[in-house]
């Protein structure tokens, strides 16, 4: 594989992980706060 | 309950952290002897991936024990959120590792025994998961998934130490090039910053799991409420 | 009422477990019949001629473990899930110590475990062309490896027998606990097949007795919440 496109599969596998989770904290955490909020 | 300032501040915190960790591991640390490419910066997930499924293993075990003793519920929720978190990220662990493999040797498989390790405690993970949903029972199922995740946890250093060894006596070629992932010279920039992506993804979990176990509350709380 | 002790219940339970096995023979039957019909097919495929000589070693290792293995999973389970399917098991724990029915179970599943080891392996040697230069070694990795199969089956026998007591369940359940044990096996195997000294298997037979021996103590301590809930 060359050495840019390794790089980039790299990248966007990290770049998606890191996102993905911390996306999902963040919306959960909001959900969360409503649904205690609401108790 | 509004959220605190210092809460607030620690989600920001930990944000920028692995963020800043990212960017770092893909465009700071300098390239490691002897790699393809940029391939081993994967490594700067797989590694705390890792890290984090055992640890979430450990979380686990403290519930079961504790669910044993006292039969709270809560425990077993507890237990149950930190398997899911480690169910995750041992599926995380075993991609980014693929991934490495498939980027350095040309295959998405290779049977070095830290990869194995892994998918060992993968398929803990999904057994442990398989159990629970074969019990109707709550608090039987508590207890069996309790009594399984603690004998399962026994041999956990056998996975991480003893199977490593042993193994290197079967495949010695294949040790050879599975040595250069785990203990290639760190030069110190990147120890850094692999250190830095431990604490920020333990920081992940940590926060990961709370929010876990509050929605267990919740949900325990309300279903109370309705039984009340 | 005087108590009897833990070592005579645990044999009487072993007792009985073999008296109902003779008579019906269900376990045997499975195990038996996996083991030599895998063994066949094996044989059959590949034989003393199907390998490279430097393969032969770790392979054929490999390959007895493996039959081994599959096979004692069709019948290990067998000892708790069929208390549970006659409805015997709350007689059971009513009749007998939780650590004597562990104890005797456990032992029956050895007895078990090292019959098939006693009749496959040397059928497996002959049919394959397996030469094994330690046979003592060899032996002591089957009798250690055997126990401690043997532990880590009973005990999850005893769980899944609590959930659906399906053999799947067992299989799944089973699998990632004997991993590591059937790795330091086939090395031990290796090892014996390779060297005359018996010092060869040492390093395999560490890994296997203290596994067996961590399992055991785990398996004591945590049975009697599987068995009495």
């Amino acid at each position: 594989m060359s050495e840019s496109s390794s790089m980039l599969w790299v990248a966007v596998v990290m770049v998606v992980i890191w996102g993905g989770i911390f996306a999902y904290c963040l919306g959960l955490d909001r959900r969360l706060r409503h649904m205690e909020d609401q108790q | 309950m509004t959220e605190k300032t210092w809460q607030k501040g620690l989600k920001w915190l930990l944000g920028v952290w692995l963020t800043g960790v990212t960017a770092a591991a893909l465009l700071w640390a300098p390239p490691a002897a002897g790699f393809q490419g940029d391939s081993f910066r994967i490594v700067f997930f797989h590694v705390p991936q890792a890290w984090v499924a055992v640890l979430a293993f450990c979380v686990n075990l403290v519930a079961s024990l504790r669910y044993l003793r006292g039969r709270r519920p809560l425990d077993d929720a507890r237990a149950t959120a930190a398997a899911r978190l480690g169910l995750l990220f041992a599926i995380l662990a075993t991609i980014t590792g693929s991934i490495f493999a498939k980027i350095e040797w040309g295959m998405f498989w290779n049977w070095d025994p830290r990869e194995t390790s892994i998918v060992i405690l993968l398929l803990i993970y999904a057994a442990y998961f398989a159990l629970r949903q074969a019990v109707a029972d709550e608090e039987r199922r508590g207890a069996l998934a309790a009594a399984y995740a603690i004998f399962a946890f026994v041999t956990m250093p056998f996975l991480i130490f003893v199977v490593p060894r042993v193994y290197a006596s079967l495949h010695p070629n294949l040790v050879e090039a599975a040595r250069g992932t785990v203990r290639f010279k760190m030069d110190p920039h990147m120890r850094m910053v692999l250190l830095a992506a431990l604490v920020g993804f333990s920081g992940l979990f940590t926060w990961l799991y709370t929010l876990e176990v509050r929605v267990a509350r919740l949900v325990a709380a309300r279903r109370a409420q309705e039984e009340a | 009422m005087q108590r009897s002790s833990l070592l005579a219940e645990s044999l009487a339970i072993l007792g009985k477990e073999v008296a109902s096995e003779l008579r019906r023979r269900v376990a045997l039957n499975a195990i038996g019949l996996f083991a030599v019909t895998t063994l066949v097919a094996v044989a059959y495929q590949i034989g003393p001629y199907g390998l490279a000589e430097q393969d032969r070693p770790f392979l054929l290792s490999a390959l007895l473990w493996i039959i081994l293995f599959f096979a004692a999973t069709a019948g290990l389970a067998r000892v708790f899930v069929k208390e549970e399917d006659a409805h015997t098991a709350k007689a059971l724990r009513l009749a007998a110590r939780p650590l004597a029915v562990l104890y005797g179970k456990l032992l029956f599943n050895l007895v078990l475990l090292l019959a098939l080891e006693v009749i496959i392996v040397p059928l497996y040697c002959a049919l394959m062309g397996f030469a094994v230069r330690s046979v003592a070694g060899l032996i002591l990795v089957m009798a250690a490896g055997g126990a401690a199969f043997a532990v880590t089956s009973t005990f999850v026998a005893a769980i899944i027998a609590r959930a659906s007591g399906s053999n799947a369940l067992f299989a799944i359940l089973a699998l990632p606990l004997l991993l590591p044990l059937l790795v330091a096996v086939i090395a031990g195997t290796r090892a014996a097949a390779g060297s005359m000294e018996l010092a060869a298997v040492l390093p395999a037979l560490r890994a296997i007795v203290s596994l067996g021996g961590v399992t055991m103590v785990t398996a004591v301590f945590l049975f009697p919440v599987v068995w009495r809930d």
